[in-house]
Parts: C-alpha cells; structure tokens; sequence
C-alpha cells in the first residue's frame, strides 16, 4: 500500500541495529581523545580568542601537531585517515571552541573536501600533504554578493587564455571562512563550454587556486557576533592565472562538486553540538547544585529540573541521529545520506540554540556576563542555524527530495484514481474508514520474539509506526492536491520537513536506546527513559503537524498568515493603528 | 417655554384658525404653532453673509466671513422666526466660503438652533413624528457634514441632544455616523494627499506615483517645463515625467529587439486633478518566450523543480479566473505637458538611458484619443530611435496631420 518516503525507505536494516564500531577502532579512538581533551583544556584560552578575534599562532600549531587539519585525508597523504564516525567523536571536543571549529571546519569539511571527493591523484598528491600537516590552510570560495544559495547569478569568471594552458579568474567572493589564513582556495566560477550540439553555454567550474598565482587579496576580518576568533573576509580574484590541471572535476561540472562537497560534511554538526551541551550541563548543574535561594537548592525547583531534562534530551538524540548517520555513510556501498546530514544539521542547530539559551537562563544574571563563558557559547552557537544552508532551504530540500522520491512511487496511483478507476476509488474510500476508525499500524518493529527493538520500548515503537503510516497517508494526499506545484508551498512543506526530523530522531533515539539496554551499557535505563520522553513529545508533535496538512484543517492557518504578510509587505510596515489613537 | 398640551391645544388651534399672518409673532405662539411653520414668516436675509464679503477677496475672506457672519446672529439671539431657512441658507453658503470641511463652522452652527423647545415631551408625541422639518433641519446639516467628510465630535453630540432630545433622528444619525464614518474614511488604502499641488510638474510626479504603486519605482523627469511655475507653467516647453521600475526595466531587456513595443495614450486620470498619462507598453510574448526554461543547476540546496508528472488538483486550484485577460507587460508610464509625438519621442530617448536595448527595439506610436487601447495601426511609424534626433525626423505639423488623416 502506501510506501513512506524516505528515509524510512531505507528499510529497517539500516538503521536497526545502531551502528557499530569495532572494539580496536574504539580504542584508537580514545587514544586520540585524551590529547585532544588535554590541549583544549590547556593551551586554549577561548575568552582570548574571542575578545582579540583572532587565533594565536601557537594555537594553530598545536591543532597541526595533533593533525587535526588532516583528520579525513588518508594516511598516505599524511592525515589522520579517520572514517566519519571517528571525525565525528574528535567534533565533540573541538566544539569547546566555537572559532576554532569553523576554522578546522571550513578548512577540511568543505575547503579540501573538493580535492578529496572529485580529485584527481596528481592533485591529491600535489596538495593534500601539506594542508594534512597544516602548514597550508583551505578556504571554500563560492558565495559572491549577489548569490548565496542561487547558483545562476555568480559573476566570477574564468576564461580560458589563448594558448589553452591557463584560465584567467577574475571576481570577488564574500564571506569566506579562513579567507585570510588560506593558501588553497576551491573557487566556483562560471566558464563558458561548447556543448555537443555546438551550443555555448555559461556554466560554473571549480577550481583550485593557490595564493601563489598571483592577484589574489582579501580585505580585512569582518567584525562578527558570534566565532569571533574565525577569520571571515572578502577574497578578489584579479586576473588569476588558474593552470588548466587545477580544474576540479570537469568543465562545466562545479555545480555537481559544490553539491557533494556541501551535503557530505553536514553530520558532524551534531556531535559537534551534542559535546557541547553535555559541557553545559555539567558546568549549569555545578551550579544549580550549590546556589541556594529560598533556601531551597535551585536544583529542587521543578522549572529548573525541567531545563536539565530538555538539555538531556536534546543531546542525546542529537548523538544518536549524528552517530546514526556517520553509520550509515560508513558503510560501505551504501548511497548518499545528504538528506539524513541535513535533518541531523536542522535538529542539532535548532536544539543547540535552544539549550545554550536554556543554560544561561538557568544562571540568571551571572550568565549574562562576560566573565562567564555562557554569553559567548551563545552567540557562537547562534550562526549554526545560518551556515552551511540555512535552516530553511535545508527543509525545503528534505521535504523536497522527499517528494520526489514519494512522487515516483505514488505518481502511477494518483493517475489511476484520477483517470477515475472505480476498484482503487472504493479501495481507497475503505482504507479511509478503516484509518478515521482506528487501525492498528504494524511494521514489525515490535514483534514479540525477534523483534527489532527491546520490548521496554514497546510504546515508542508504537508511536513511531503510527506517525509513519499516516505520514505516508499525509504525504499521498498534499501529492494529489498539489502535484508538481507543491514546490510553491513551503508552507507545508516546512510541516512535512519538521515531521520528518522528528521521525528520524526518534528512529535514531529508539536504535540507540535499544542497543544500550541490550547490551546492558551503564545507565541504559537512563537512556531508554529520555527516549520514552522524546518519543511522546514528538509524537503529539507530529500529530499537530499532521492535523494542520489536512484539507480544510482548523489548525492550518497557512492563508490567514500569508494574508497578513501581504498586507505587511505592501506597506513595508506594521500597518495597525496605534492602541491610543481616537477618530473623534 | 414649553406649554403642557392641555393649554397649548386652544393656543393651536386660536392660530390655526387666524392663517397665517404677515408679521412677527410672539414667543408664545412660536412655541403654540409648532406645526404650522410656513416659509413666508420673514427668512434671515443671505445678504448678511454677502454684507461682510464684497470687499475682500472671495477665498481669503470666506471663512473669517462666515465666521463674523455667526458672530453676529450669536450676539443677536433674539430671532425666532425662519431659523429653519438660516440654516438652510448657511449650508448652501458653507462651500463657496471654504468652511464646509470645518467642524467648528456646524458646531457654532448648531449652536443658533433653540434648546429644549423641539424636544417631543414623552413617548406620545415621539410617536406622531414630532418636529419634521426641525429634525430635517438637522439632518440636513448632518447629511453636510458627511458629505464633507467631517466626524461629528462630542460637542456637537451634546447640541443635537439638547436641541432635538435623545432618540430624535438628529441623534440617531449622528451615533450612525460616529459608527460608520470613520470606517468610510479609513476605506480608501491610497488616500490623496489633503493639500493637492496645482496642475503641472508637481501634479504629474504625485498621478504618476499613485499608478505606479510601487515603493521601487523610480520617478525621472527628462524634462523640465519652460518657464518653471505659474500659471502658465510649461507654455514654451511642456514637462516630461516618467516612472520606471527595476523589474520593468529586466522584463524590457528580456523582451528583446525582435518584438516591437507601443507608446500608448493619452489615458484619463480622472480623480482631480485631470491628468494624462502614456504607456510603454509591448504585446504578450508567445508562452514558450514567456520564462526561461527551468535549470537545473539553478539552486545550490534545493531543487526548484520536481520533476514528476502530477499535476495540481481540481479543488486546490485558484489560478483560473474568467476577468483575467491576458494582456503584455506594461514597461514603463509618463505625463507629459502636451500629448504629442515628438515630446514623447523625448521621453523614449531619455528611457534609452537606462534601457540601451531600446536603441534597436522599434517603437510605435498610438497616440488615439481617450481610452482607445487598440489604435488604429495606421498611426505611427515604426521609428528607429538614435538619441533625440530622432525627434527631429519628422515636423511635428505633419505627424498631426498624418494621424487626422488616419483616423479621419
């Protein structure tokens, strides 16, 4: 009957069991760890690099001893060679420091990641030893004033010389992380090709440029709120002469490399994230713990109580989605999960921020200081929601391929209701009365005996098989109303996205918390308690949600607000009357 | 002043027997002969509004006239015959004077009329339809002020009570019109401005921000009147506006050289002041010229297009609406002093500025007269425009004479 879209299509083996890593990767991964822990909370003073908004030298050096500028590139070129998983645990504690993550980040997760997908072995060889070490730092150049996520308006250009040996660059790209420090930039401009029907089109190519070439200059670090100690600048491109083995990929094919480059190092955001809110419970809880008012512990008043076990919560299933998805790419042969790094990116920004502003509030006063770090976790976490595509068109784009991948399912389904097929018509109405009657969903999460998950998580199975089936009824009937237009409808499809979030997250909360209580881990009653609890919030979630994409629903307000914004936007104002205005 | 009915009846019926008389009659028998109130009873002469007027200037002196005019029938209250008529002669006055939209002007007013003797005495005489043409009276000045626009305030509230008496139909409209009337004025979502600029240059800039009704649009003037104000502003050379919009300006690049664009008009613009306008205007573009294909290398993060084969249902589907006609992209407007060919060819050139292509698109002229959209085709030339010499291609004696012919 009806399919889910993805990812649920993936089928139960993927995500059941949790994923696994091998007693040996575990204990080098532990060995890199300590170090790592030891130097952060050393020789890293994060109140410095945020009031001189700059790192130290002597920092970067440190991070290049521990190899932590190499940590995806294969061990013959010198890095760490660590699978996703592995990059993802060593993400944890690097968050402590918001810059210098963005700066580790945007030099390998996007600014060599081109090199490492799409390049060829003379430039791998070429470049990725030195960025490995760290002597030479990697910028990621693609957003120009003009063009953020639309790829059609980049200006930069390339033009081939005469002699076919060189292009010529020339533009300005904004915004670029480690814009300063670089000396290897993956640059997107547009370049003219033929195409086989003689054609000549403007397309976008990638391009590895070294500051060496010539005619490249950056202006100065723009003042930020939040990453302060990340170095973000313009870099003008004049005149660069580009030699024709640079080109990432082929001519003409930038757009592919951006696409891969952006979607594969979403995951880590959320390990990133889960580290540092665990940091924050402990260092809020020391405080809850000892500050006394009303005589009364703080820690025994019930709002603060509930502040901790949302921050819990939230951490925990933002480590199980990340380790889920760091998992599944690890294996092998397994096609691409962008969609499943975008969910993990959604949830983990939106959870970070809410929790970081949580714990300062627990602190009251003393975590608006400056003297404590909560105020700059804060603002730093605040740019998560904004980089690496913006919350929005992330939904967009997993309710999006969603769509499509449902589409081609249901597409012959819907057609053959339309055209009037009398047998499917009435088999449909019944499957309508038996869903409003009640029906017992059973995907074989929850058997008895050789079920997929512990029997303690009876109910959050449950739950979860309900929301999936009549998401899947959900999304049949917004494809039969809407068809292909439903990219219009964002809406919706924010609706549609959210809901999908929340069944991932809860997919990846009940895998986990299964495993820890079957194998008998420390605390896994502790577990299976906060994924019962996020299992039924986000079920009654996704029940609203799912109520409001209804035809004619009373909870949909999708018209009224998009008339407000109407009338807002024509005045380019707020166009009620003042409360103290009289007509006579 | 007020008689009970039991002594008023004999007192009525005394006068209605005696018809009516020429001369001034006494308080008593004003109050007695409610009723019969016939408009040969000596009227309030209107020259006294005229007396204060001759020789001053009509517009300066109206409302200090009409104010003197009030002051005086206020220092003399005494009048109680043919106060209907004043009243009535006032508001016919209020207008020219300048004071219609005035509040103060129908609060002093009102102020003239009697309180208390026009308020029916108990729900008796309410039911008899008490005072007709008193309460006519008033809700001919109400009517006044709602034509002007003016919101009654609390005094004028506290007047009409006392004059005409609670749930008289004085009252009643005047609770209507607190209720409605500030709801008619906030109605209008493009109000005028309450000082309009006189006809010219100014006038033009205002009409043509209120078509355009866009906060983008860019208002130019290529041509600036000779002499610059007065009254006869724009005699040697006429003004040219014109009022373009950044997606206008894209979707005449995208229109391309191939199709020929219209200058069309002259449009009324009726509300005052009486303007004209001109079109730039281009025919539809057949659909698969309309928007460019979709490209699929157009977004980085999500993809614009889903390429399935479903379409939009029946019951979600608003887009269709019989009114709607197709009709081509508007490119630009202009107001111009005079409507004739060669000051619109001026304003072509000065649209050349920020458009290149229209130095290789031809552009025709269908100057019609009123609101004739399709111009016969025999108008205008198809002109190749380069700078202004284009202007000087033809005399402008001869395109007029061309374009009578043509439609003669």
């Amino acid at each position: 009957s009806t399919a889910p879209p993805s990812p649920l299509t993936r089928g139960n083996e993927e995500v059941f069991p949790f994923p696994e890593i091998s007693n040996e990767e575990l204990q080098e991964i532990n060995q890199f760890v300590g170090p790592v822990e030891k130097f952060f909370a050393e020789e890293v003073d994060s109140k410095k690099i945020d009031q001189d908004a700059k790192i130290p030298p002597e920092t970067l050096k440190g991070l290049g001893d521990l190899g932590l500028f190499g940590m995806q590139i294969p061990e013959e070129y010198g890095g760490l060679g660590l699978s996703n998983t592995m990059y993802a645990r060593l993400g944890e504690i690097i968050s402590l420091d918001g810059s210098i993550a963005v700066t580790l980040a945007a030099h390998q997760a996007i600014g060599l990641k081109g090199i490492l997908i799409t390049g060829t072995d003379e430039q791998k060889a070429k470049y990725l030893p030195k960025l490995a070490s760290g002597e030479h730092i990697a910028a990621f150049c693609l957003t120009e004033p003009g063009s953020g996520s639309d790829a059609a308006s980049i200006q930069t250009r390339a033009t081939l010389s005469e002699d076919g040996k060189h292009f010529l660059l020339n533009g300005s790209k904004v915004w670029i992380s480690n814009g300063g420090l670089a000396s290897v930039f993956t640059v997107f401009a547009r370049t003219e090709i033929v195409e086989k029907d003689g054609q000549v089109k403007d397309k976008i190519t990638a391009f590895i440029v070294e500051r060496d070439f010539g005619g490249v200059t950056h202006g100065k670090p723009e003042d930020k709120l939040g990453i302060r100690g990340s170095n973000t600048c313009e870099v003008h491109f004049e005149n660069t002469k580009v030699p024709v083995e640079n080109v990432l990929g082929e001519v003409g094919g930038g757009f592919k490399v951006a696409m891969n480059i952006l979607n594969s190092g979403r995951f880590s955001m959320g390990s990133a994230s889960a580290g540092m809110i665990k940091k924050l419970i402990e260092m809020t809880a020391e405080h809850a713990c000892t500050r006394k008012q009303f005589n009364k512990k703080l820690s025994e008043f019930g709002l603060i109580q509930e502040k901790f076990c949302f921050m819990a919560v939230k951490a925990y299933v933002m480590e199980s989605m990340a380790y889920l998805t760091a998992g599944m790419m690890d294996r092998p042969g397994l096609p691409d999960c962008s969609v499943e790094a975008a969910m993990v990116k959604v949830f983990s920004s939106e959870g970070a921020w809410a929790c970081v502003s949580e714990a300062l509030q627990i602190l009251g006063g003393l975590g608006y200081m400056k003297d404590y770090p909560y105020e700059r976790y804060l603002r730093d976490s605040r740019i998560l929601l904004i980089f690496e595509g913006t919350n929005e068109i992330l939904r967009m784009y997993i309710a999006l391929t969603g769509m499509q991948h449902a589409g081609k399912i249901l597409t012959d389904k819907i057609k053959e209701i339309k055209k009037g097929n009398i047998g499917l018509a009435v088999q449909e109405l019944v499957n309508k009365v038996r869903d409003s009657t009640g029906r017992k969903v059973d995907y074989g999460i929850m058997e008895e005996r050789g079920g997929l998950v512990h029997p303690s998580l009876q109910e959050s199975g449950k739950k979860l098989e309900e929301n999936v089936y009549y998401f899947g009824t959900t999304v049949r009937g917004l494809l039969t109303r809407f068809g292909k237009t439903i990219v219009d409808e964002q809406l919706a499809l924010k609706r549609v996205s959210d809901i999908v979030i929340n069944l991932y997250a809860m997919t990846a909360a009940i895998s986990r918390a299964s495993r820890s209580i079957s194998i008998g881990l420390r605390n896994h009653d502790h577990d299976v308690l906060l994924t019962n609890i996020f299992c039924t919030e986000a079920y009654f979630k996704n029940n609203y949600a799912l109520a409001q994409l209804q035809k004619y629903a009373d909870e949909n307000l999708d018209d009224y607000i998009k008339k407000a914004a109407k009338q807002i936007l024509e005045k380019r104002a707020y166009i009620c009357s003042h409360p103290l205005d009289r007509t006579f | 002043m007020r008689l009970s009915w039991a002594r008023a009846f004999p007192l009525r019926l005394w006068g209605g027997c005696r018809g009516p008389k020429m001369r001034r009659v006494t308080g008593i028998e004003w109050a007695a002969r409610p009723m019969c109130h016939s408009s040969s009873d000596a009227p309030e002469p209107p020259s006294d509004h005229g007396s204060q007027n001759t020789p001053r200037d009509e517009e300066q002196g109206g409302p200090a006239a009409f104010a003197a005019a009030l002051e005086e029938l206020e220092r003399a209250p005494g009048r109680r015959l043919g106060r209907l008529e004043l009243v009535a002669a006032a508001l016919a006055a209020m207008p020219a004077l300048g004071v219609a939209r005035q509040l103060d002007a129908y609060n002093r007013l009102l102020r003239l009329l009697p309180r208390g003797p026009w308020v029916p005495r108990g729900p008796l005489h309410r039911l008899f339809a008490p005072f007709p043409r008193q309460q006519e009276c008033g809700l001919q000045v109400l009517e006044q002020m709602e034509r002007y626009g003016v919101m009654p305030d609390a005094e004028t509230r506290f007047l009409l009570l006392a004059v005409f008496g609670p749930r008289s139909r004085p009252v009643r409209k005047c609770q209507r019109m607190l209720y409605w009337l500030p709801r008619m004025l906030h109605a209008n979502p493009y109000p005028l401005p309450a000082q309009l600029p006189p006809p010219g240059l100014a006038a033009a800039c205002l009409g043509l921000r209120r078509i355009a009704n866009d906060p983008d649009a860019r208002l130019s003037v290529y041509q600036q009147p000779q002499p610059e104000q007065g009254d006869n502003e724009g005699s040697t050379q006429p003004y040219i506006v014109g009022i373009q919009s950044a997606e206008q300006q894209e979707l005449l690049a995208r229109h391309g050289p191939e199709h020929p664009v219209f200058v069309e008009g002259p449009f009324p613009r009726p509300p005052p002041p009486r303007l004209f306008y001109y079109v730039l205007r281009g025919d539809p573009l057949p659909p698969h010229l309309r928007e460019p294909p979709p490209d699929p290398e157009r977004s980085l993060y999500y993809p614009l297009y889903l390429d399935l084969d479903l379409e939009r249902g029946p019951w979600d589907d608003d887009e269709f609406d019989v009114n709607e006609v197709e009709e081509g992209p508007v490119f630009a407007l202009c107001m111009a002093g005079t409507g004739d060919q060669r000051t619109l060819a001026k304003w072509i050139a000065g649209l050349q500025q920020t458009n290149p292509v229209l130095g290789q698109t031809p552009v025709i002229f269908r100057l019609g007269d009123g609101d004739s959209s399709a111009g016969s085709p025999g108008d205008g030339d198809a002109l190749h425009l380069e700078g202004s010499r284009a202007a000087e291609l033809e005399p402008p004696e001869v395109a007029w004479g061309r374009r009578a012919q043509g439609e003669g």
